[in-house]
């Protein structure tokens, strides 16, 4: 699974300046902050939207002579939108979205799904979890469950972290998602940010003051212990100093955001960090309009939060945000101010590293499909991309097939 | 055993390699969950021939094995309706139970054919596999084998039920091969494509296993080189034959019982042709080691990291924590909190044992589980450990000097080295004197200290 020699690698690379100096903290900080983002450094963050998110009122095709046809109750007004080109606008609750666009930190990429899309939760959601469309039942049951995940998978591909940290973490509560599942790597959940700080009294550091240089593996354990606490003692300052000038706003998706990005600045080797926003929230089958603002205003402003934070630190150019959902909704309000299940919809990247705007063509509401949205890329393009011009892990295991790739990132 | 290489004769105590308290502690920290120090020093009086003895036949614990054991043990299996609590029904197994070997086997195993309940869904079948491990843990191989691939959780772990004639689903055969018998490189893609045809038709319903015809491939199908018209039970036999599977079961008993650079592959490969000759006995296997030179040797002495399931049951034990013990439940928490989640490894390949155990959290937690315990915050009333009154109990402690070395000796067999003392009492303080907070706090250090994680 891991080598002895990845080991030894990076376990000298510490080990000079444990015998130097006992405590560091401070250069272990340093190291963190000027660590070049090559491709081994990068690091994707998955948010899921999770109950089917109406892209259509999310990316407003305001200018569509069919966004007035089918959505009455539901239409926003267009001088609400913050727009994007002259087609498209962002819902009003997304203003941070848009200046994310702005400033270059954001991609939309449009009409996003698969080749006969799925319209019950369960099955998309397996469907986009472990890119194997061969799934064939709608429910839970052993077929849905036999796939490992399209992260996991391609996390197998690669090398493990050389500090013992998981290749993903979980932050939220609940199991694990299936995108996770592998058959090597190591995925662990974080709900509690205090499993991350040491109870046990403060001096217990000077435990590890010294190096054994006797045999490998105590010195190694020595040199693990040390680097843990110093780890600790990162967290407790960063938990301590409230305003760092790191503004998240008081929502579930932002804290744990926080926690993510506290994570990232403490300097662990995990790779992938996965949270979503509350099960089925997005399943908006009556009374959509208030629900849907507060969701994808929560969206906006914890990722700009996010960035933010990550860009004040120096880190933000080693991380890619990636936001999608299981399906999109029927172009056509149904009787309760509300969508019903749906097809295509856009899904989001993130970061100072992507290529800003648009990706792919804007949805026509009147060219349908009995009803739906057309489908102009598929999910597995866009994972193609991360995984390949992002991460440098392997895409073909873990999609089943090569998907050519989509200008997402900048080169 | 004419043909064994040195490494498996019997260990005999020597003056360059003395029975002595390191190799007592050694011993039942590798094979058991630590002992506590009435059985320490009378396996350091008896000899490493007896003290072996008792392990193998499950009679090594002098205190803290209740009369009924059996029967609480069932009640707890029985009631077990959600994951913590059954859980916590392996935890007290483990902590109370007579047989510290079988149960470190047991764990073993559940690492080896690695089954987790986060897909599988069903404690009661995930208790089933665990008492087959149990059940065959130190039996022919063969007998474990057969009853594990058949065992529903392990079934529906590993896809057998979508694994349909015409819609191959290569899991099972894969992980079966690559993990569980021959590992890597005895076997190519095609045989692992062979293999899922031949294991169609195995399936589970209403929680037992079946075998359905009509779902079975019936063509000819040429696995390892050898042509037929297979059925599962047929693989099962070809691989117990193959002489790979002998030396993946050694580098398996080896793992639990060796250290990183303990054992050479030439001892392994000797071990896997002496058990061939055995039938793949595992308890002939298991007994060769612990009484073998190489497991007592220096290079096998702390030379392995504790896991954290053996961390959170031998310290406390170690301890002497038996009125009030401490939940199993909240042991349970810990040790998945450390790395380890019982019945939920992390996929197939199991634990990353070894360093793999050492990340940020896990030491974290480790420390923060010395502390907890100190403080008796693992009991069901607050319960803090005094330490005084034990190191009493066994004539020592007379001074913080000899607590300290006392305590090390109780978890390392070893008085503390001269830097490892001296970082405890600078830890410790200049106010440090022997009272029992002074003392819990050096115990909760020692525990925490880089030198205990090392098994």
């Amino acid at each position: 699974m891991f080598s002895r020699r990845d080991f030894l690698r990076t376990s000298l690379q510490t080990s000079t300046l444990v015998a130097l100096t006992p405590t560091v903290p401070s250069f272990l900080a340093q190291t963190a902050r000027s660590a070049p983002p090559d491709r081994d450094g990068r690091v994707l963050v998955v948010i899921q939207l999770d109950g089917g998110n109406d892209g259509i009122n999310t990316i407003v095709p305001f200018a569509d002579p069919g966004y007035a046809k089918h959505r009455k109750a539901l239409r926003l007004r267009t001088d609400q939108l913050h727009k994007i080109d002259k087609e498209v606008g962002f819902h009003a609750a997304m203003r941070d979205a848009a200046d994310l666009l702005q400033a270059g930190r954001l991609a939309v990429v449009q009409g996003v799904s698969y080749p006969n899309p799925s319209r019950s939760h369960f099955k998309s959601m397996a469907i986009w979890q472990t890119a194997n469309l061969n799934l064939k039942s709608d429910n839970d049951d052993l077929e849905t469950r036999a796939s490992f995940g399209w992260i996991g998978q391609a996390l197998d591909g690669g090398r493990r972290p050389g500090d013992g940290s998981p290749d993903a973490v979980y932050v939220g509560t609940g199991s694990l998602p299936a995108a996770l599942r592998s058959r090597r790597s190591q995925a662990s959940a974080m709900t509690r940010p205090e499993d991350a700080l040491l109870t046990l009294q403060p001096n217990a550091r000077s435990m590890t003051a010294g190096v054994d240089t006797g045999k490998d593996l105590a010195a190694f354990v020595q040199r693990s212990t040390l680097q843990a606490y110093a780890t600790s003692d990162r967290m407790r300052t960063l938990l301590a100093a409230k305003d760092q000038g790191s503004r998240y706003p008081a929502t579930g998706l932002a804290q744990r955001l926080q926690v993510i990005a506290r994570l990232l600045k403490t300097c662990c080797g995990t790779r992938v960090f996965y949270t979503s926003q509350p099960t089925n929230a997005y399943d908006t089958h009556y009374n959509q309009l208030f629900t849907h603002a507060q969701l994808l205003g929560e969206l906006a402003g914890a990722l700009r939060a996010f960035l933010d934070d990550l860009a004040r630190s120096g880190l933000a150019e080693r991380v890619a945000v990636l936001c999608f959902s299981e399906f999109g909704r029927r172009v056509q309000e149904n009787g309760s101010q509300g969508t019903d299940h749906g097809t295509a919809g856009p899904v989001f990247v993130a970061g100072p590293s992507v290529r800003a705007g648009l990706v792919g063509p804007t949805p026509k509401l009147l060219d349908l499909q009995d009803g739906d949205l057309k489908v102009s890329i598929d999910f597995r393009q866009v994972y193609a991309t991360i995984l390949e011009d992002w991460l440098g892990l392997p895409a073909r295991t873990a999609l089943a097939g090569d998907f050519s790739r989509l200008p997402i990132f900048r080169s | 055993m004419s043909k064994l290489d040195e490494a498996w004769a019997p260990y005999v105590p020597s003056k360059e390699q003395p029975w002595n308290l390191r190799r007592v502690v050694h011993l039942h920290r590798r094979a058991g969950f630590a002992a506590i120090w009435q059985e320490l020093r009378r396996d350091l009086t008896d000899g490493p021939g007896p003290s072996v003895d008792r392990l193998l036949k499950g009679q090594a614990r002098i205190n803290g094995v209740p009369e009924d054991f059996p029967k609480i043990a069932n009640l707890l299996a029985r009631s077990a309706h959600d994951p913590g609590r059954l859980k916590a029904w392996w935890i007290y197994r483990m902590y109370w139970g007579p047989d510290p070997l079988g149960e470190r086997l047991t764990l073993m195993w559940h690492d080896h054919f690695a089954t987790s309940n986060s897909k599988v869904g069903d404690l009661s079948a995930m208790r089933r596999q665990n008492e087959i491990f149990r059940e065959h843990a130190r039996g022919p191989f063969a007998d474990l084998l057969k009853a594990v691939v058949h065992d529903p959780a392990l079934l529906i772990w590993l896809d057998a039920p979508v694994n349909r004639k015409g819609q191959p689903n290569e899991n099972l055969g894969r992980e079966l091969m690559e993990l569980f018998t021959l590992g890597v490189g005895a076997y190519t893609e095609r045989d692992v494509k062979e293999a899922a045809r031949v294991l169609t038709g195995w399936t589970v319903e209403n929680g037992a296993f079946r075998y359905a015809v009509i779902g079975h491939d019936d063509g000819e199908k040429t696995l390892l080189g050898h042509k037929g018209r297979w059925h599962g039970d047929d693989l099962v036999r070809i691989l117990l034959e193959h002489p790979a599977t002998s030396r993946r079961l050694a580098w398996r008993i080896c793992d639990l019982f060796f250290g990183e650079n303990a054992l050479a592959p030439s001892s392994i490969d000797a071990l896997a042709a002496a058990l061939r000759e055995h039938q793949l006995e595992i308890a002939w296997a298991v007994e060769t080691v612990l009484r073998s030179r190489a497991f007592f040797a220096d290079a096998n002495l702390g030379d392995s990291v504790l896991g954290p399931v053996e961390f959170v049951v031998g310290l406390p034990r170690a301890l002497e924590r038996f009125e009030p013990p401490p939940s199993s439940l909240l042991l349970a928490e810990w040790a998945a909190r450390i790395g380890q989640d019982l019945f939920y490894p992390p996929n197939v390949g199991g634990w990353p044992s070894g360093r793999g155990w050492l990340g940020t959290q896990a030491i974290i937690g480790r420390a923060n589980f010395a502390a907890a315990l100190v403080e008796g915050k693992l009991t069901g009333r607050p319960s803090p450990v005094d330490g005084i009154a034990l190191a009493e109990r066994h004539q020592r402690g007379k001074d913080l000097h000899d607590l300290l070395t006392f305590y090390a000796e109780l978890f390392t067999g070893m008085a503390p080295e001269p830097a490892w003392r001296e970082r405890l009492i600078t830890a410790l303080g200049p106010t440090a004197e022997r009272n029992p907070e002074s003392v819990a706090r050096a115990i909760a250090l020692l525990m925490a200290s880089p030198e205990v994680q090392l098994a």
